[in-house]
């Protein structure tokens, strides 16, 4: 089944139920706490399953003139209905060792009273039971659809609980929860389900049918005696109702939680017995898991499960709300048939539009004539000069929905004249089919005869705008058409921004790098990787450097460019200055807590949070770094740092690959090819490798790793990505 | 200044008036036992009111309710008639609903004067999406009735009472 359906129906679903969800889930918070607040009572008594019948029977007949009857509620109260020796008949929780009274019967408070029935009848009696049990189901069946949506998501059941890859909060979470609440909310669900039925007669009959036994001869015996009451300890007891009147017919009824006992009142004899059938122990189960009465924990897990449905509910709406936005945007001034450049789309969260729609726009402001669609509209174009196609993989290797149709389109429907086309692939390397749709397009618009490769294919790991960029530049160049791909701008309010002062500035060394130190004004958190991004004109165009964090200040390794306002601006920042940044936490970019061995690659500035960590790493962890980079003189400032980390054993080796250097050209990734043995066990080892660098470099170290991973320990890549082993922060 | 004289005339023969109920009904009263055993239906549990009537089939107090949910209480319809205008407070004698096959104990509490004067004990039942029997169980109060057994029209299987000594 396509992935659309299962789509479709969790949206609709959702769409159909939401307004009771919510109520049901805001009532299901309040309820939450009526199981808690019990159990903090001080008569809620914790230790039934260490007192037997026999004990509490014989503490309240010797208390009372009469016993009535015992009941032990399923929030572990026991209450007794009695008449007392002053005559009155009375009813209240007990101590169940005493028999003495320790409180009056609490009334439900009205709160609950009023959350209980709006919660499982809305107040409608029994239309607003029958609601409230189809919009269980609903709900049981939106959970269901949400479950098969993350696998196929993760590219299969067996990788449903893997690493989920962050695009953006509601989304990402929306996924995490899912994953965390998914049995909890299927428990609720089910439990709801079957507690509706239950009332609605659905289920198979049951009869207490008792055949009392008659017994003629028997010595009396006191109920203290009575083995049956010495081996049933309270916990077992729902309740136990005495004999009526002093006749030897009456007998104590004794409800246990899987069957009921008629019990001789003299003898002490059990003269019947009869077992719940499991439809009543169901529905006991059921009520328990439901309400959570009897347990604080469960009572709490229920509470954080109806918080999440609030979650998702918000969440699953803002996310369609903005798919549709990022759709709407396909607005042509020009048909298919007038234009030269044909941008195709494939698009699951609509996130690649946003890549597709600024190049769409780049080629119109430039006039260019330009039409843009998605991949499924695919069609014959009469005067196309050059198809881009943009797409995103989905799952598993498979299309994505607005691409389904595209290879069977491009097969059946001939074009008249030549075509050239360049393929960009949207992905993640956290899934093993890291773009393989954009491969797929790729081979067939190869084997096409009308369709000529332009540009080869170019993948973009997690909508990294400076990769994109760097395509751009290169299709410009080949094409010779002036584009400008304008950056979107970021929602932020510069006030928010903090202010920093300028500790030292290194001068500029001789490949135009420089150290720029700085110190928070305010007390921050943050740690070795994390980012620091700046506004240099107020034009909220963002940017970001990774941070090292040396003796508590901000290190940042930065490459001045000529054109470069931000670089720029602070390589002309001098002592005591003070600049405005703000600090972005990078978790994903932190120096490994666990790992024993970690392996630092990185060229150019990207070195910056290297340097940070070697200083962080006081356990003196074996940290090797590769770093690549021009010139013997780039290393000048950053000696210093690096022999003192080498000293101190905070770094344990260092390999160095000039590219520039006269004789001895050497790249990062081939420094790493000669230690391949070295990385595979260090990765077999639960070992971290992080990369902090530019694409290209990252591209080509990850290729070199990815051979090291398959020949050395017969498994992708991937794996160690999702075991988190591979930590990355390229630009 | 005659309306002020009204008025605490009023307020005075109230005062007497609910002096005098109150009196009347300090009169001596005896406990009972009351076992109610449900038959084999199946269903929600069951309310079941039990309420004393004069010899004309008035109502005249409720002795107790099993049913504690008094958003069904208007369904248990002649004694609603009774209990809806004026809706005292009855927590102290309610509990909670009965379902098919169970058994429960209740102690009531009736005048003595009523005994033996033609009053009767009215046990009504109703059960959610079922049928309401105004008179499940109804007999005359007697010195006999009040230690006998009997038999239910309707959810009730029987009834059984005695004096709590």
């Amino acid at each position: 089944m396509t992935i659309s359906i299962w789509r479709y129906s969790h949206l609709l679903l959702a769409i159909s139920s939401s307004l009771f969800i919510t109520l049901a889930s805001i009532t299901g918070i309040i309820l939450a706490f009526e199981p808690v607040s019990n159990q903090l009572e001080t008569y809620a008594i914790h230790n039934l399953d260490n007192v037997s019948v026999a004990t509490t029977i014989t503490a309240l007949q010797h208390t009372y003139k009469e016993v009535i009857e015992l009941q032990v509620t399923n929030d572990n109260f026991v209450t007794a209905s009695v008449i007392t020796h002053m005559g009155d008949s009375e009813t209240f929780y007990i101590n169940p060792i005493t028999g003495k009274k320790l409180g009056e019967l609490k009334e439900k408070a009205t709160l609950f009273k009023f959350a209980t029935n709006l919660h499982r009848s809305l107040f409608l009696k029994s239309t607003g039971r029958f609601i409230v049990g189809i919009v269980s189901l609903l709900l049981f069946l939106l959970l269901f659809s949400g479950i098969i949506l993350i696998a196929k998501r993760q590219g299969g059941v067996k990788r449903f609980f893997s690493n989920v890859v962050k695009e953006n909060f509601l989304q990402y979470y929306h996924i995490q929860l899912g994953k965390l609440f998914f049995i909890p909310l299927a428990i609720i669900t089910l439990t709801g389900i079957y507690l509706s039925i239950e009332k609605f007669s659905l289920l198979p009959n049951h009869q207490i049918t008792h055949t009392t036994a008659f017994i003629n001869n028997y010595t009396t015996k006191a109920p203290k005696d009575f083995p049956i009451f010495q081996q049933t300890t309270l916990s077992d007891v729902k309740s136990i109702t005495f004999p009526f009147s002093k006749d030897v017919e009456d007998y104590f009824l004794v409800k246990l939680k899987n069957k009921e006992l008629q019990i001789h009142q003299y003898a002490g004899e059990v003269l019947s017995s009869y077992e719940y059938p499991w439809v009543a122990i169901t529905s006991y189960w059921s009520l328990l898991l439901h309400t959570g009465q009897g347990s604080i924990l469960w009572a709490i897990v229920l509470g954080l499960a109806c918080i999440t449905l609030i979650f998702f509910m918000y969440s699953g709406f803002q996310m369609t709300l903005k798919r549709t936005k990022k759709q709407l945007i396909l607005k042509n001034k020009f048909t298919k048939d007038e234009a030269e450049f044909i941008i195709l789309v494939g698009s699951e969260t609509g996130s690649t539009y946003r890549f597709a729609h600024l190049f769409f726009e780049a080629l119109l402001s430039t006039k260019n004539k330009a039409f843009i669609a998605q991949l499924n509209d695919y069609n014959s174009f009469a005067v196309a000069k050059q198809l881009i196609v943009f797409t995103a993989t989905y799952g598993d290797g498979d299309a994505p929905t607005n691409a389904k149709k595209f290879q069977e389109l491009l097969a059946s429907i001939p074009q008249q004249n030549s075509i050239k086309y360049s393929v960009i692939g949207f992905g993640s390397l956290m899934y093993p089919q890291y773009c393989k749709y954009a491969v797929d397009v790729e081979n067939r618009l190869a084997q096409h005869p009308n369709f000529e490769a332009f540009m080869p294919l170019f993948k973009i790991n997690n909508q990294s705008f400076t990769a994109f960029q760097s395509w751009a530049n290169q299709w410009i160049a080949h094409t010779g058409i002036p584009l400008t791909i304008k950056q979107p701008k970021a929602s932020i309010d510069l006030k928010k921004l903090r202010s920093f002062t300028v500790l030292k500035r290194s001068e500029l060394n001789t490949d135009a790098t420089f150290l720029i130190q700085l110190q928070p004004h305010k007390k921050q958190k943050f740690q070795s990787g994390d980012l620091l991004t700046f506004y240099p004109e107020n034009d909220l165009i963002p940017r970001k450097y990774s941070i090292g964090k040396i003796n508590n200040t901000i290190v940042l390794s930065i490459k001045r460019h000529e054109f470069g306002i931000c670089s720029r601006y602070l390589s002309q920042q001098s002592t005591q200055d003070i600049v405005k940044a703000k600090i972005e936490r990078n978790h994903e970019f932190h120096f490994p807590k666990y790992a024993k061995e970690i392996v630092m690659i990185a060229n150019g500035t990207g070195i910056g949070p290297f340097l940070g960590m070697i200083d962080e790493n006081k356990q003196r962890k074996k940290v090797h770094l590769f770093w690549g980079t021009r010139t013997k003189a780039s290393t000048e400032i950053y000696k210093d740092i690096l022999n003192e980390g080498l000293q101190n054993k905070q770094l344990t080796s260092l390999h160095i690959a000039y590219s520039q250097e006269t004789g001895i050209k050497q790249y990062v990734q081939e420094l790493i090819a000669v230690q391949a043995e070295k990385i595979a066990s260090l990765l077999k080892n639960e070992g971290v490798i992080m990369i902090c660098g530019s694409v290209a470099m990252q591209n080509q170290v990850l290729q070199t790793l990815e051979k090291i991973t398959t020949m050395q320990l017969a498994q992708p890549l991937s794996d160690f990505e999702h075991a988190e082993q591979l930590k990355m922060d390229c630009y | 200044m005659k309306k002020s004289i009204i008025n605490t005339l009023t307020v005075l023969s109230l005062v007497t008036a609910f002096v005098m109920m109150g009196f009347t009904s300090i009169g001596s009263s005896s406990k009972y036992k009351c076992m109610i055993q449900m038959k084999n239906y199946t269903g929600e549990g069951a309310y079941v009111v039990i309420s004393l009537l004069d010899a004309n089939g008035k109502y005249v107090e409720t002795l107790y309710v099993q049913g504690n949910d008094d958003e069904w209480y208007s369904d248990i319809t002649e004694w609603w008639k009774f209990y809806g205008k004026r809706r005292p407070n009855i927590d102290s004698i309610t509990g909670e609903t009965i379902s098919g096959g169970e058994r429960k104990i209740s102690v009531i509490e009736i005048p003595d004067d009523k005994i033996d004067t033609g009053y009767k004990i009215r046990f009504e039942t109703a059960v959610e999406d079922q049928e309401y029997h105004v008179e499940d169980v109804q007999f005359e109060l007697t010195s006999q009735t009040v230690k006998s057994k009997v038999e239910g029209n309707g959810f009730i299987r029987y009834v059984r009472m005695i004096p709590q000594k």
